[in-house]
């Protein structure tokens, strides 16, 4: 009983600002409080209606998308290179792969700048994409590598002694058992860059992402608006989520059938 | 033919290695370089002069930024840690497997959200006419000042951090040898000395494991301390964007983010010797 | 065989279902988008000198589209262009303090003083300090306002707020905020110093070390130190009762929203900020950027300007006072551009009592820069 009811504070606490934006932004009231003001969807029209943040919502998808293909992709390489081969220097390999979470994305977000604009880059939607992935593909890698260990190892060797080549090995049993984890992959990663602020805020210019305007929302204008970009973002990752956990679950169903 | 066999085991093994050191590595250590530069007329120059150094890390207050934001990071590396343990051994040992996926799925959802809208959120909730105080208005007591201080900036922490290291904590819990448990219990041990004699070394790794992720975390955002904490006073992390701000002095927030970086790869070294040290015999 | 298939399937409909749901958001704007292509004009500007309320008018007569990018404080500014290439930036928005440095680090055009009503101006705007050089124009100004005390009425009232020392009230312990950028706060204690003459911002080394005496001491007093969003925020919320380094510009947004909130300049004077215009160097689109600017200096520019849904400013031209005493009377008495007005910005130049917001004259702005950050953290 106790236990039910710690665990329910920390869900409420972990809940409230996402339930307090959700109602927030349905809420009249520019400086919400209790009680409530009246119902209107006043904020999401207000927000709706700039070409701005179309334009941020269509920049965010395509960023998004993007570094989450180039993620995944680095990512399965990594992953499949750490369960399949030893070498010299794993370590040190290892540690450059999974080290980019550790730095805080301020000093990210410096260093790319600093960088990006030496040779050219920033203000751009490719400066964005570039740092996302940097920042995804050790994501991908942790997901990927975490199936990649429960698949038994002697599985690719019997491919070879059945005759497939090592392309055809990676490409009959390899990919098809990894496929489930590089569409979680994918769809996390694209998450961690839908959601990223602090460097796309450094980089981006004037292409601006939708975290990017709601930081500026928050530094500017602060009102209620936050809240309606907020929901609706979180609604279409939510349906991105869900969409790949059936599309998961409808392949695994089909392999078993 | 040795080339040839060379193709495919590179295939994989480089592209991270390129990308990362092209758009990781090399910035990095652009950035290191670029803290000895000068700035004149707002124009940063290639330059080798130690003035950036030695003007932050002179300076008073740098090392009370620089306390101040170990300490808070500590802080709540130390409160999340506490906080999550009791709820993550209730999802690990008290709840069955589908009611734990189930809290899992939900303690994901806040990955999903925007980190900056759940900042504002808690920004109305937590001011002096906000919906706490309001609340507490009705049975007349109150209101309380929560937003702009300490208490403020480490709610922001907790958020950022929390859903995080009760994950962590309910995987590494979970996978304790629960064997190992029953047998500590039959061999008389309470269940609340068991906690301490077999779980938590069991599941050191996940523990240590979350409270480093939440220090880093809190380490660097500058978001809560902002927009929480009021910036009173300043983490490194708002330095930074105040030194990037003035007068273009990057070379100079190029100081303080080696500085934190160098602090992060002490603490998170430590650790993991910590984590996977063997007990000792 | 079935894999490979299935894997293609799985892609493509994922690929399938971005694209739908990139479409879905680009329909509302397919129609604009083909009648033909808007010019877009990139913008660097003061948060809200982009959004709609302000350029929407000219935007469709013009079909031009501006793309602004918005920053705090004018360090940040001169940091912006830096970082971009040349060119980037078709119109510059700056504090007319820094019209100077961005001339001098080249990020500017000289502009042709033919193309702007100047006789229009009221004498004092027309030949704003740091805008011209000698003969030639590199900078028009549009719109200003005044800093002072800015104070909850609940809790303070009129003539406390008469003096910056205000701030030091026991009641305000702890409530007092601070906006942050060294410059306003800076310079309102350095009136409150006693330094109007020549201006709080061109001071000696002992009335300096005396400026940061005095600011220091006002440290128990602070509840924090806050951007754009923050102060506003903060003032309405009754997080902060009072707010040093700002004006009606902030108070002035809030007023309407029904906040008992409110700004005066006081007996030791006020400081003015002013906002200017420049094309910015390289731009492709130097006509339509002069036609953007004329436009914001004519009557229903100003209009939209002293209106502006960010924070309001005051006009610099005839004009534009007729015009808004025409559109919005109400606005016009609040800010006082009414002749005989309590807070006409013109009478209280007349007396004296208001000083440009300036860059330090005999200390570097690194140094005050640096004093500032020393004081946030003390």
């Amino acid at each position: 009983m106790l236990a039910r009811v710690y665990l329910a504070a920390i869900f409420a606490f972990v809940f409230a600002p996402i339930v307090a934006s959700f109602v927030f932004s349905f809420n009249s009231d520019r400086f919400p409080t209790v009680p409530l003001g009246s119902f209107t969807f006043h904020w999401y029209e207000t927000a709706f209606s700039k070409p701005g943040v179309w334009e941020a919502f269509r920049t965010s998808l395509l960023v998004s998308a993007s570094a989450a293909t180039l993620s995944t992709l680095i990512g399965f390489c990594t992953a499949y290179t750490d369960f399949r081969f030893g070498f010299r220097f794993k370590p040190a390999y290892l540690a450059l792969a999974l080290l980019p979470p550790t730095i805080p994305l301020v000093i990210m977000g410096l260093a790319m700048l600093a960088w990006l604009s030496n040779v050219g880059l920033s203000g751009t939607v490719t400066a964005v994409v570039i740092s996302h992935t940097v920042l995804g593909a050790p994501f991908a890698m942790a997901v990927i590598r975490l199936r990649l260990s429960q698949m038994d190892p002697a599985l690719e060797a019997a491919a070879w002694n059945l005759g497939a080549s090592e392309w055809g090995a990676m490409r009959q049993v390899i990919l098809p058992f990894c496929r489930p984890s590089v569409i979680a992959a994918f769809c996390l990663t694209a998450a961690v860059s839908f959601d990223e602020f602090a460097v796309a805020w450094f980089v981006s210019g004037l292409n601006k992402t939708v975290p990017v305007v709601i930081l500026e929302i928050l530094q500017g204008n602060v009102d209620p608006q936050i809240n309606a970009i907020g929901t609706v973002v979180f609604l279409t990752s939510m349906a991105l989520v869900v969409m790949a956990q059936v599309l998961v679950m409808r392949r695994t169903r089909g392999e078993a059938g | 033919m040795a080339l040839r066999r060379l193709i495919y085991p590179m295939t994989w093994r480089l592209p991270i290695v390129v990308w990362q050191a092209a758009f990781f590595v090399v910035p990095l250590g652009f950035m290191v370089v670029m803290s000895f530069w000068a700035v004149r007329n707002y124009r940063m120059q290639p330059d080798f002069i130690l003035d950036n150094w030695a003007k932050m890390l002179g300076r008073g207050y740098f090392w009370d930024a620089y306390w101040l934001t170990v300490i808070r990071a500590a802080a709540a590396s130390a409160i999340a840690s506490l906080v999550a343990f009791p709820a993550s051994y209730a999802l690990a040992y008290k709840v069955s497997p589908a009611a734990r996926r189930w809290a899992i799925f939900f303690l994901i959802i806040p990955f999903f959200t925007s980190y900056l809208v759940r900042t504002y959120a808690w920004q109305v909730i937590l001011a002096e006419q906000g919906v706490i105080n309001a609340g507490l208005g009705f049975i007349g007591i109150g209101p309380f000042t929560m937003l702009n201080s300490g208490f403020g900036a480490m709610v922001g922490y907790l958020t950022l951090t929390l859903p995080l290291v009760v994950i962590l904590q309910t995987f590494s819990l979970a996978s304790v040898d629960r064997n190992l448990i029953e047998a500590a219990w039959n061999l008389g041990c309470s269940r609340f000395r068991a906690i301490f004699l077999v779980i938590i070394p069991s599941a050191k790794v996940g523990l240590i494991l979350g409270a480093v992720f939440c220090f880093i975390l809190s380490f660097g955002d500058f978001v809560s301390p902002y927009y929480l904490g009021g910036s009173k006073p300043p983490t490194l992390s708002i330095l930074i964007i105040d030194t990037t701000k003035s007068g273009q002095q990057w070379p100079r927030a190029a100081v303080v983010a080696v500085t934190m970086i160098a602090t992060l790869l002490a603490v998170a070294f430590a650790a993991v010797g910590a984590a996977y040290r063997k007990p000792k015999p | 065989m079935t894999t490979i298939s299935g894997r293609r399937l799985t892609r493509r409909t994922i690929l399938g279902g971005a694209a739908a749901t990139g479409a879905l958001l680009a329909t509302p704007r397919l129609n604009r988008a083909w009648a033909a292509d808007p010019v877009q004009i990139n913008m660097l500007a003061w948060y809200g000198h982009g959004e709609p309320d302000i350029v929407e008018e000219f935007e469709a007569q013009n079909n031009v589209k501006f793309n602004a990018k918005y920053y705090a404080g004018g360090d940040n500014m001169l940091g912006l262009i830096a970082q971009s290439p040349a060119g980037t930036y078709d119109i510059i928005l700056s504090d007319a303090e820094f019209v100077q440095q961005l001339n001098a680090a080249g990020y500017i055009e000289e502009m042709d003083a033919a193309d702007y009503p100047f006789d229009d101006f009221f004498p004092e705007f027309q030949k704003f300090p740091g805008h011209w050089d000698g003969d030639h124009l590199w900078s028009v100004m549009v719109r200003y306002g005044h800093l002072g005390v800015s104070f909850n009425t609940e809790v303070v009232t009129h003539k406390e707020a008469m003096t910056y020392g205000v701030y030091w009230a026991d009641k305000l312990k702890g409530k007092v905020g601070h906006f942050d950028w060294h410059l306003p706060n800076l310079g309102s204690l350095s009136l409150y110093n006693g330094n109007n003459k020549p201006s709080p911002f061109d001071i000696d080394a002992a009335a300096w070390t005396k400026l940061q005496e005095t600011t220091l001491s006002l440290k128990p007093q602070v509840g924090g130190y806050f951007d754009y969003g923050g102060t506003f925020a903060g003032l309405k919320n009754g997080e902060m009762l009072a707010m040093c380094g700002i004006g009606d510009w902030i108070t002035g947004v809030l007023q309407k929203d029904g906040a008992p909130v409110d700004s005066v300049v006081p007996e030791e004077g006020g400081i003015q900020w002013t906002e200017s215009y420049s094309v910015g160097k390289g731009t492709q689109k130097h006509d339509l950027v002069v036609k953007f600017i004329q436009y914001m200096l004519s009557g229903p520019g100003q209009v939209r300007s002293a209106q502006m849904a960010a924070y309001p400013g005051m006009l610099p031209t005839r004009t534009g006072w007729k015009a808004l005493q025409e559109a919005n009377p109400d606005e016009a008495k609040r800010q006082g551009m009414v002749d005989g007005a309590d807070n006409n910005p013109l009478k209280l130049i007349r007396e004296g009592r208001i000083h440009w917001r300036d860059i330090p004259r005999q200390q570097s702005l690194e140094e005050w820069n640096d004093f500032w950050s020393e004081y946030k953290n003390a």
